[in-house]
């Protein structure tokens, strides 16, 4: 085992040890707040393997999360179905609808990908109104049951676990370096014999699964309720935020990114002065603007520059003795 | 053996009389969460940013009451504590606000919260957790019974409104029409979703007989922006009454889209979601004729009726605690009275809740409700509730506009009782 990994391994045991921890003396609202880090955990990883592996942007995950957020609410309303096994069902899903978008998809880059991909933001959660018969239109449509605090963060973490886990295996192989390919050039990806469509419509596919269920969970912490509002533009936009804290093209500040969009503008609410109305809003676009000038690669990127001064210092600290 | 025995009994004795003196010692001083000797704890949530923030002079007004009742010793020597959190009417964001209003901030009531989404999605948390989830700022009505699916099978008994309901105000409009207006050929705008289609039933109903006198009915969507094609199709069908169920946004468009097309019916229905003061202004500053607006209130009009008491203590509570709702308060936005009329029914509730409030105490204030002295509401109207009806106001007051461009609502006829 390399020095590397075995500091991966470790970093990813300490999360999953305080993940565990705080779950177990965490106050019922906090595990709310818990499970929210988790759900965005679960999407931004999702758009990183998009964006930070393939070079493909992506501004409407929230409309992925609307899908399995709604397949998860209508399957339990309608069938009763058990609640974690609506999660599968909500990332293949998605997984479908991701490569729906991702074959149209394929004649677009850059400015142009953004655009549409907005658009999908936009027009997706209002179908819902449209089909108000069976989806409660504006007035929403519940589970069947609805989850407590420990057992939404519970399975969150569970998911967000695997999902770590599923996106690991899958860039670190044979698929992970075509999407690192295709993001580098297309055009040597393409002369190196990585098919162009199919792996840009899987990673497309891919990441839709992973913001499926991250969907379906925030329907279920949202005491199980599923509304058109849940994902406007705003829950897309701060899915890209989250990525972009957490560095594109790395794994390992994902965490960093989730606490960030899932508690900063929570805690800043019960900040005096600037904790109501627009004053959240000043307080996380001010942060964002901070960590984007202090750290434009996110908190990977500074994880990658402490690593490399920590190897320096060593090289340096072996070669004098 | 025997000396064994004795010493478990002995620590057992003891064990008893110490829990006894705990359970009586917490239990003589135990209040509700949220309440102390000098203060009531409570919170709301409100769309202060977003689409909906037009209504966020409502929780302003209510923040300025309490801060006036406060001012002149609480409410039983204790003063409300009020938080006002965002939720940007987007449910998902009402759901952990509440959660943190109820267990970091450890509300007593969660009081006024807007929208019918973040209402539903918290009412069964907060119902569960027995906290109470009142005098909600929706007209939907669900807050009065269970019909509908979303609630099947769950009873709240924690939650309450407050406003008339939506059928309630359809079915007077109905009823208005048969009676006075019998050869009226009526079309309706409505919104596709429960409040649309609620409305819509509701004027069914007051039409009974009369039903066929609508000769169409034309739905959006919520999102929608434009009803053009909705405003062709009524006038193409050859109605000459409009009603309109629609949100604020889509009622103005829909007036100012009947007078550009040439469409000018002889009398224009507006639910009252949408007809305050200062929407009917901005309608008729965009081009749109609106003289023959009726609709209804159950709130004081700060631009027309300014001699009630109501209105010139609102106006002195606003200059020494809010200068900030003035603009809106001269205007006569119906939200501001709106505002004061939840907070001091909130009030009123809480007095009668006992000496040390509880939360059952505030519930079962709320369930017998019957007073005419809220100095907020229209002339008249009677906060009344029962155990068996959660709905406090059942009054409307029928208003015509008058005055064009810079006009106002003019009371018609005498205030509707029973409207339900």
């Amino acid at each position: 085992m390399t020095r590397g990994l075995a500091t991966r391994l470790g970093a990813i045991a300490v999360v999953a040890g305080l993940v565990v921890l705080l779950g177990a003396t965490m106050t019922d609202y906090h595990r709310g707040l818990g499970a929210h880090v988790a759900i965005y955990f679960i999407a931004i990883l999702g758009l990183n393997i998009l964006i930070g592996y393939t070079g493909q942007i992506s501004i409407g995950h929230g409309a992925f999360m609307a899908i399995g957020g709604y397949t998860t609410a209508l399957m339990s309303n309608y069938h009763h179905t058990n609640l974690i096994a609506t999660l599968p069902l909500a990332a293949a899903i998605s997984f479908v609808c991701g490569i729906a978008v991702g074959i149209p998809a394929l004649r677009l880059s850059g400015v142009y990908l953004a655009l549409a991909t907005f658009a999908l933001a936009v027009s997706v959660p209002q179908l819902p109104l449209k089909w108000s018969k069976w989806t409660g239109g504006s007035n929403g449509i519940r589970t069947h049951t609805t989850p407590t605090n420990t057992w939404i963060y519970t399975v969150s973490w569970i998911c967000a676990g695997l999902a770590f886990v599923a996106a690991w295996l899958l860039l670190r192989g044979r698929a992970g370096r075509a999407f690192r390919s295709i993001r580098d050039s297309e055009l040597a990806a393409a002369s190196s014999g990585v098919s162009l469509p199919i792996y840009k419509t899987l990673a497309f596919g891919v990441s839709a699964a992973f913001a499926g269920v991250a969907g379906a969970l925030f329907v279920l912490v949202t005491n199980g309720y599923a509304q058109p509002n849940e994902f406007g533009v705003t829950l897309s936009l701060e899915i890209l935020i989250g990525a972009a804290v957490a560095g594109l093209g790395s794994l390992y500040g994902t965490i960093a990114g989730a606490l960030f969009v899932g508690l900063v503008p929570q805690i800043s609410t019960s900040v005096p002065l600037i904790g109501t109305g627009h004053g959240q809003d000043v307080v996380f676009g001010f942060i964002v603007i901070l960590i984007m000038l202090a750290l434009p690669n996110g908190v990977a990127g500074l994880l990658g520059r402490l690593d490399s001064r920590f190897k320096s210092a060593i090289k340096s600290h072996s070669a004098a003795s | 053996m025997a000396l064994k025995r004795r010493i478990p009994a002995v620590v057992v004795g003891v064990m008893a009389v110490a829990a006894i003196a705990v359970t009586a010692a917490s239990g003589a001083v135990r209040n509700d969460p949220g309440v102390s000797a000098t203060t009531v704890k409570i919170g709301g949530t409100f769309p202060l940013t977003g689409v909906a923030s037009l209504y966020k002079t409502i929780p302003a007004a209510e923040s300025a009451y309490f801060a006036y009742v406060n001012d002149h010793g609480g409410v039983n020597g204790r003063k409300i504590d009020f938080t006002v959190l965002d939720d940007g009417y987007d449910p998902s964001k009402t759901v952990p606000l509440d959660q943190q209003l109820v267990t970091s901030t450890k509300v007593f009531a969660v009081v006024g919260s807007l929208g019918t989404a973040p209402g539903l999605a918290t009412w069964d948390y907060l119902n569960k957790n027995k906290v109470p989830q009142v005098l909600l700022s929706t007209g939907d009505s669900y807050w009065g019974f269970c019909a509908t699916k979303v609630c099947s099978g769950s009873k709240h008994p924690y939650t309450s409104g407050w406003q008339p309901d939506y059928p309630g105000e359809g079915k007077l409009y109905g009823k208005y029409i048969a009676a006075n207006m019998p050869n009226a050929k009526v079309g309706v705008l409505y919104q596709n979703d429960a409040f649309g289609k609620n409305y819509l039933a509701g004027l069914r109903v007051g039409l009974g007989a009369h039903k066929s006198q609508i000769v169409d009915a034309e739905s959006y969507d919520a999102t929608a922006t434009s009803v053009t094609q909705q405003i062709l199709a009524l006038k193409a069908k050859g109605a000459d009454t409009f009603v309109s169920f629609a949100l604020p946004t889509q009622t103005i468009t829909a007036l100012v889209t009947a007078t550009k097309v040439g469409w000018a019916p002889q009398a224009e229905f507006i639910g009252n979601v949408s007809s305050n003061r200062i929407f009917l202004l901005a309608a008729a500053a965009n081009g749109a004729n609106i003289d023959n607006a009726i609709s209804t209130t159950y709130v004081a009009s700060s631009s027309s009726q300014t001699s009630l008491p109501g209105v010139k203590l609102a106006g002195s509570i606003i200059d020494n605690y809010a200068p900030s709702l003035k603009t809106s308060f001269d205007q006569g936005d119906a939200n501001v009275m709106y505002g004061f009329g939840v907070a001091w029914t909130f009030v009123n509730a809480l007095q009668r809740a006992g000496k040390t409030p509880t939360r059952a105490g505030l519930m079962a204030a709320l369930h017998s409700l019957n007073t005419s002295k809220d100095p907020f509401v229209y002339p008249g109207i009677v906060l009344k509730t029962s155990a068996t009806d959660n709905f406090p106001i059942e009054q409307l007051q029928l208003v015509k506009w008058s005055g064009g461009k810079t006009g106002d609502w003019v009371a018609s006829g005498k205030l509707s009782s029973g409207i339900r």
